[in-house]
């Protein structure tokens, strides 16, 4: 087909040669070259026109190969054709057809048009995205690195409002912290306890403050938990399911600093995840938190508490008056001598030990603005702290009665015997793999002596015990069946 | 609100040190996002290394990002350094191996 195509102009300009042939003088031989050439070529074309269905069915190969003949044939003539010939090529299928219609339909006698089909057989190779050059074909990247810089510039944002946020809580709590303990900031680490007087970042979202050095306590850890401002994802998160920053204060306590009670008062959600979360609201506090409407408190808040006594102790005035006005900061207040943390799963059943306990009173409050706090918005958690410090300086003085006392003291002592029976046959089993342990030990001590006399004595003083024991355990055995009888 | 009238409450005499709150007796306490986020940023960044797959290799830079962003100030850089870098390392692999375009899965 490309043949044909090409030769078309040749043939044209072979029909124009006469009147162009003064120029070519040159190049060209006299007549008969001419005349060779000229039957030459036209045989070509002869061939070519009478297969033409052929040519149109075969696929194009590369358009060089094809047009090498033609050119190599032409090119004793006008290297003008060539040209045009290699313009024919670089014009689409369209041109071609453009070219037909130029040229007389008698020249295509025998000729089957079949343009249509030429189209279907062309295929046109796909050039790789990469050799395109372009930047477009690299759109994913793009929008990859484009998501980290955005989770970038979410970090710095966040972390940056974390801190101001931080910063301004301890600027407005500080004159009090400062008034009512000795050391105000301390990390642990530095030799003497001297106050560092700043929060110490655990996180890039949560502060820590640890205070101590007063009366009525041992010392008070706040904990700044702010919400993951930093992280792009949490920040996604928090659009389906918002939450806010919470500020936790838990205050520790000297033996003599609290009574023996255990009393719980927050937001109705708060009680309930309490009271299953936590170990000593499970045991002491079995009742389903109460209103707390007697008092004067707002529908809004539950208690929980071991005895109606410890309730009413708790629950003065002012009490009520901090909860009242701050009840929507207020998710939970936990006051409590058996405090040990919310309940351990271990994997091997009961923990052997009772876990230990610590005279502890938390709080946790709500941070108004539900995570789109304002440094403005610390100032108003200052009431709250000044709750806690009258908290602390009440717990102090309240002191159950008689009557209260002994029901916290028996109390304490089921939980105990409960948790004894519970683990009975656990204590019974490693009490005996101890055993076992120690007569291992001994018998390996006795194997191991290299002197055989020493061997001998030593061996004797274990059987001596052994016999000891049974005697002493068939001596029992004998006084039960006698106290049975 | 004072305090108490009479007398200074602080009690220099009375100061307890701060000891970190044991995480091993309480493993609640512990946020385990870091840990599971540097996990799967160096199992993503394995894949993409050796299945040579681009978006792997994304995904593994994606992790890396997000354990550092939730890590705790105490814990060792080397470690954030390490899967971060194991990160890059595994998307210019798989650019260098392979330096078409990353096809989208729809």
């Amino acid at each position: 087909m490309r043949h044909v195509v090409f030769l078309l102009p040749a043939l044209l300009l072979l029909l124009a040669l006469p009147y162009t042939r003064g120029r070519y003088n040159d190049d060209f031989d006299d007549g008969e070259d001419i005349a060779e050439f000229d039957d030459n070529d036209f045989a070509e074309f002869e061939d070519v026109s009478e297969d033409p269905a052929v040519d149109v069915e075969k696929d194009p190969p590369p358009r060089a190969a094809p047009s090498s003949t033609p050119i190599e044939d032409d090119e004793d003539e006008a290297t003008v054709e060539n040209e045009d010939g290699q313009d024919e090529f670089e014009d689409a299928d369209a041109q071609d057809q453009d070219m037909y219609s130029k040229y007389d339909n008698e020249e295509f006698e025998g000729y089957e048009k079949t343009n249509p089909s030429f189209k279907d057989t062309l295929i046109y190779r796909e050039v790789p995205a990469h050799l395109q050059n372009s930047w477009e074909s690299y759109y994913m990247e793009i929008l990859m690195v484009t998501g980290l810089l955005a989770y970038i510039m979410n970090y710095i944002i966040g972390k940056n409002k974390n801190s101001r946020l931080a910063q301004a809580w301890f600027n407005s709590h500080r004159e009090l912290l400062e008034s009512n303990f000795a050391l105000v900031g301390d990390d642990g680490t530095s030799k003497e306890a001297t106050s560092t007087g700043k929060l110490n970042q655990e996180n890039e979202h949560i502060y820590n403050l640890w205070c101590s050095g007063r009366v009525c306590c041992e010392g008070m850890l706040i904990q700044l938990k702010f919400l993951k401002r930093q992280d792009l994802l949490n920040v996604l998160a928090r659009m389906m399911r918002p939450a806010c920053d919470q500020v936790q204060v838990k205050v520790t306590l000297n033996d003599e600093d609290m009574d023996t009670f255990v009393f719980a008062v927050g937001s109705r959600k708060a009680m309930a995840r309490l009271q299953k979360e936590m170990q000593d609201l499970c045991e002491f506090c079995g009742d389903k938190p109460k209103s707390g409407a007697k008092y004067g408190i707002p529908e809004s808040l539950a208690i929980l508490s071991e005895m109606g006594e410890v309730t009413d102790g708790v629950m003065d005035n002012k009490m009520v008056h901090y909860l009242t006005s701050h009840a929507d900061k207020i998710e939970s207040i936990h006051f409590s001598d058996q405090f040990s943390g919310p309940k351990v799963m271990q994997e091997e059943g009961q923990p052997l030990k009772l876990p230990e306990t610590k005279k502890t009173l938390l709080f946790t409050f709500n941070v108004p603005g539900m995570g789109n706090t304002s440094p403005k918005d610390m100032d108003s958690l200052l009431p709250l702290m000044n709750m806690v410090i009258y908290s602390i300086d009440k717990v102090k003085k309240l002191r159950l009665n008689r009557e209260g006392k002994q029901k916290a003291d028996k109390n304490r002592s089921r939980v105990e015997d409960n948790f004894l029976k519970q683990t009975h046959t656990q204590r019974q089993e490693a009490a005996q793999t101890r055993r076992e342990e120690k007569k291992r030990a001994e018998k390996e001590r006795i194997m191991n002596e290299e002197d055989p006399d020493r061997q001998r004595r030593l061996e004797e003083a274990a059987q001596r015990r052994e016999q000891k024991k049974l005697e002493k355990k068939q001596m029992k055995m004998k006084q039960i069946k006698v106290k049975a009888m | 609100m004072t305090v108490n009238n009479m007398a200074d409450p602080r009690r220099p005499n009375k100061i307890f040190r701060y000891k970190p709150p044991n995480t091993e007796t309480n493993p609640t306490l512990e946020d385990p996002t870091p840990d599971y986020m540097n996990l799967l940023g160096m199992v993503f960044s394995m894949c993409g290394l050796m299945l040579k797959l681009k978006w792997c290799a994304w995904i593994a830079v994606y992790c890396s990002f997000i354990s550092f962003a939730n890590s705790r100030s105490s814990e060792d850089t080397k470690q954030m350094m390490s899967s971060f870098m194991l990160s890059i390392s595994a998307v210019v692999m798989s650019y260098l191996q392979n330096p078409q375009p990353m096809s989208p899965p729809w």
